[in-house]
């Protein structure tokens, strides 16, 4: 193999598959990245085994082929060589990179030891821009599990009914989902997916919201791709718990309050919650919100604004850490509480705006 | 009419009153070697044959006595030590009824070789069976030797309960070792046979004595404790609860400078080793008690093995507070390598700390004023919790910490290093908390979108039943669901990484069938709450961040017990910069 490119485009395709790439690894290969020649262009590709990246580049290939590569270094590499032309060369196990007056010799292990990257029917899938998938992702993956006895848990539910998408995320003690019309291309099928959430960051960053995008699935795996860019991940077996069943329907006690100030309060009395149960307890009134942290060895503290209230009193404590959350995800100025009872869940939605986004909380609640 | 009532002859009487003093071999040693540390003895040679039933002898290098208090002393009732009623109310010597030798005298042949230190004449007083048999002039040292001889050969009854020489060889052996930890600047010596059972020189550390008693080995694994409260300190070495075995251990109890035995202050001492030692452990404890002499009544057991203190609910509850302390602080965990025992201070006999030892009130002109131990102020060995300055933990420096094989976590500190082990230590801090919340704390409990279904063996159901309140207590809102089934509501979460279900499963299993952690356990609670932290805590193998550590150091910091988690296992493994330079070939 032997190609020219240019040190941005090298540096550019490199940084885009650089963060798939595991820290640590136990397999030695998967610490390389593949780069491969196309007629006129490098394809790197990295994969940790469930997500795995490829990215297309200009270049000009004088001779065809296929070389692995240290990622890390020459990542490292790449930024600091000097702005001239990079040329890279293999030569048996070796491969030769020079760019001006630099050169370098690195040891690479052969293309064939390297994973293959999973087969996704991309013609029996469908279209979609990529601007609806990263809202999505961008407004639910929060909320997914990090414990792992429940793998479901660990994914976002991704459900695609024929002019509608939504994302589902759920730890147990909070949800957050997110509905779009969308305009699919093709006869789309009805889907439900359960997505790693790093598998839905690659696609928030390196595809452009404008994009045009492929997606198809295999048993397994979830592929997205345009012309320039592929994503693969990984899939969670199902089944996702039915979370329709557990969305209240009967939240009559509704608060609309002030983003900017509920978070401002939130934030100020969690400083003296606990470290362990972050809790703090929400009483609504007519027309106000108290706000208090008791914490028995620290101490305690109080804050109140005015809300939009007018239904009985209503006393509830939740973890603050959820609630602010939720809060940062929200964006429109107001935001809407319902709520039944002290030990029901929570809803919070948006006040306004185009978007059907909806999170919930499970009370904490004191036992005495 | 004749007179039926009549006074014993002395004889008699002083056979009578050994039948008290002197049961055996070992409590005629003790009361010789008493007299010689009354004597302010600076060495102290026991010699025994058979046992002590043949023959005992106890030398001493004291102030002796002239021939006429020699012959005063065999009298009953004939003492040097207190004059009046006054004096016997703050006993401040071993010896004051004035009957030890008479009643020794009275079943052995008996021998006294006595000079003071200022005549220089001696004398030797030689008693069969109760009668002055020889009274003659010898000379020899200052001191005073006495040998006993034949004990009970004319009172066989009292002979027939003598057990073997091997078994009488041990009470003496223990009666000396028991004075010996009391008097730390004396040095003594016992030949059983003519073979050497102990040789400890005079110290001024309660630590080499110890040493020099069973070897470095029990030496290093004592901490020091040194705790001063209301009039009363408690001071003394105490076994590190890693070091602790179950089983036969030492224990040894003093007070004002004399050893005594009180089962409720070792229950005292064990009550602040509770949840830091197995089922069935025991720490081996050597604690010196020192108090006004007018709080303690000395004179209340004919061998004096046991005394009455004025406040008895207060010392008790001065000594958990002292063993406690100890307990707190970074000395008590585990250390890598060798380990330096920390001395303890011990003042003279029967003193607040900083007077001096009285006079005995004969007079004994010359004799030198040597304290019985080492004069000191009170010098704490362990900085007091309340000051919250531990020099020995951690630095809090940050990025001074790292976490090993995800299980373990590293740190340094001011004088070296410590490995905390992640699941212990978080298991400590949960277990104090949960009690915590027991006593009146509220625990806040997570509701749960999708409710757990559980389905449990019918012991399993019968232990949710019971528990119930308890198990709400901890953040279990339950349900039961027809006989094998229960439903979760709400859950505790104590941290990030909690699995609920997992921690609620191994919870029930091990309160329905038991285990060692949750059968040590004292009430309900305190069996929940262990459970509870041993399957709550942190698991190893569990990555943490930064903040994590930070958080979970600072929270096991401010428990009472850090060092120890619930089960008896260090959390704290300390290794200081002496052992890292002794490693290197620096020191
Ligand atoms: N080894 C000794 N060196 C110097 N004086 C001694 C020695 N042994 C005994 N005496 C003197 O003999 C006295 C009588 O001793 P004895 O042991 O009989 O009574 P005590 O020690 O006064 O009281 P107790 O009966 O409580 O032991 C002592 O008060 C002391 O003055
Ligand atoms: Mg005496």
């Amino acid at each position: 193999m032997k190609v020219t490119i240019t040190r941005e485009n090298f540096q550019r395709g490199l940084s885009a598959v650089a963060a798939t790439i595991p820290a640590r690894t136990t397999l030695p290969v998967l610490s390389n990245i593949l780069v491969e020649t196309l007629e006129d262009r490098l394809r790197v590709r990295g994969t940790d085994l469930d997500i795995s990246v490829s990215v297309q580049t200009p270049a000009e290939v004088e001779r065809a082929g296929a070389i692995t590569l240290p990622a890390k270094k020459v990542a490292d590499i790449a930024r600091e060589l000097p702005d001239a032309p990079v040329q890279l060369q293999a030569n048996g196990g070796r491969v030769s990179l020079v760019c001006g007056s630099s050169k370098f010799r690195l040891h690479s292990l052969s293309a064939d030891e390297y994973p293959s990257f999973p087969e996704v029917p991309f013609d029996e899938g469908w279209g979609l821009r990529s601007g609806e998938v990263q809202k999505l992702s961008a407004h639910t993956t929060f909320a997914v599990s990090s414990e792992e006895t429940r793998p479901v848990l660990n994914g976002v539910l991704w459900q695609v009914r024929g002019a509608e998408m939504r994302m589902v995320a759920t730890n147990g003690h909070r949800l957050a989902k997110m509905v779009v019309k969308v305009t699919r291309d093709a006869a789309g099928q009805d889907e439900d997916l359960i997505v790693p959430p790093k598998g839905l960051q690659q696609v928030e960053r390196l595809f452009d919201a404008e994009d045009q995008l492929q997606i198809a699935r295999s048993e397994s795996h979830l592929g997205f791709r345009t012309a320039r860019v592929e994503v693969y991940t990984r899939l969670i077996e199902g089944p996702y718990p039915n979370y329709e069943q557990v969305l209240p329907e009967d939240n009559d006690k509704i608060c609309i309050a002030d983003r900017g100030a509920l978070t401002a309060a939130v934030r100020r009395v969690a400083i003296v919650a606990s470290d362990q149960t972050h809790r703090v307890r929400l009483s609504f009134g007519p027309g106000t919100l108290a706000l208090a942290v008791q914490t028995p060895d620290l101490g305690e503290a109080e804050d109140e604004l005015g809300v939009e209230y007018s239904g009985a009193p209503l006393d509830i404590g939740f973890n603050a850490n959820y609630v602010l959350e939720i809060l940062r995800y929200i964006s429109t100025e107001e935001v809407r509480i319902a709520m039944s009872a002290p030990e029901r869940p929570a809803t919070f939605e948006p006040v306004g705006g185009d978007e059907t986004y909806l999170c919930l909380v499970m009370p904490l609640r004191l036992m005495e | 009419m004749q007179r039926r009532i009549h006074i014993l002859p002395d004889h008699v009487a002083n056979q009578i009153a050994a039948g008290e003093v002197v049961e055996r071999p070992a409590s005629a040693i003790k009361e010789l070697v008493e007299n010689s540390l009354d004597a302010l003895a600076s060495q102290i040679e026991i010699e025994i044959r058979n046992g002590g039933k043949t023959e005992l002898r106890v030398a001493d290098d004291g102030y002796g006595m002239g021939r006429d208090d020699a012959l005063l002393a065999i009298d009953r009732h004939a003492t040097s030590k207190i004059r009046d009623e006054k004096d016997l109310r703050a006993i401040r010597s071993l010896g004051f009824r004035g009957e030890a030798l008479p009643s020794i005298a009275a079943v052995s042949r008996f021998e006294l070789e006595t000079a003071s230190v200022e005549d220089g004449e001696g004398t030797r007083i030689k008693i069969n069976g109760g009668r002055v048999v020889a009274v003659e002039e010898i000379a020899r040292r200052p001191g005073t030797t006495v040998t006993v001889r034949s004990l009970f050969f004319n009172v066989p009854a009292r002979a027939k309960f003598l057990r073997s020489a091997a078994a009488e060889a041990r009470a003496v052996s223990e009666a000396t070792t028991a004075l010996a930890l009391a008097n730390l600047s004396t040095g003594f010596r016992l030949h059983s046979n003519g073979r050497e059972l102990l040789d400890v020189p005079r110290t001024g550390d309660l630590a080499a004595r110890i040493a020099a008693i069973w070897g470095e080995d029990l030496a290093s694994q004592l901490l020091p404790i040194d705790y001063l409260s209301d009039g009363l300190r408690v001071a003394g070495l105490i076994q590190r609860p890693a070091d602790t075995r179950p089983g036969s251990r030492r224990l040894y109890l003093f007070v004002n400078g004399r050893p005594f035995s009180d089962r409720f202050i070792v229950r005292a001492a064990e009550e602040a080793y509770r949840t830091t030692l197995p089922g069935g452990y025991r720490p081996v404890l050597f604690l010196y008690l020192e108090l006004p002499a007018e709080e303690v009544d000395v004179n209340v057991h004919p061998a004096k093995a046991e005394v009455r203190f004025l406040n008895k609910m207060k010392v008790e509850a001065t000594v958990t507070e002292a063993v406690r302390s100890g307990l707190e602080g970074i000395e008590s965990t585990a250390s890598l390598g060798q380990q330096a025992t920390g001395t303890v201070q011990l003042t003279s006999r029967g003193l607040p700390p900083g007077q001096a030892r009285p006079r005995p009130t004969a007079a004994t002109p010359g004799g030198a004023q040597m304290a019985l131990f080492v004069p000191g102020e009170v010098v704490p060995s362990k900085p007091s919790a309340e000051t919250g300055e531990e020099p020995g933990w951690w630095t809090g420096r940050a990025g001074a910490m790292w976490q090993l094989h995800d299980s373990y976590i590293l740190a340094e500190t001011r004088s070296g290093l410590i490995i905390v082990d992640q699941h212990s230590a978080h298991e400590r801090v949960l277990f104090e908390q949960m009690m915590r919340d027991f006593r009146g704390g509220k625990t806040s409990s997570q509701r749960l979108l999708f409710p757990i279904t559980l389905r449990l063996s019918p012991g399993e159901m019968q232990a949710v039943e019971e528990l119930a309140g308890v198990l709400r207590r901890v953040g279990y809102e339950l349900e039961t669901f027809g006989s094998n089934t229960v439903i979760i509501h709400a859950v505790p979460n104590p941290h990030p990484h909690f699995d609920a279900e997992r921690c609620f499963r191994e919870m029930i299993a091990e309160l329905a069938h038991g285990s060692p952690l949750v059968d040590s356990a004292r009430n309900q609670h305190e069996r929940v709450a262990k459970s509870f932290a041993c399957k709550a805590a942190v698991k190893a193998g569990q990555p943490l961040s930064e903040r994590e550590m930070t958080e979970l150091f600072d929270r096991l910091f401010a428990s009472e017990l850090p060092g120890h988690d619930v089960h008896g296992r260090p959390t704290i493994l300390r290794l200081s910069l002496e052992e890292l330079a002794r490693r290197f070939g620096r020191s």
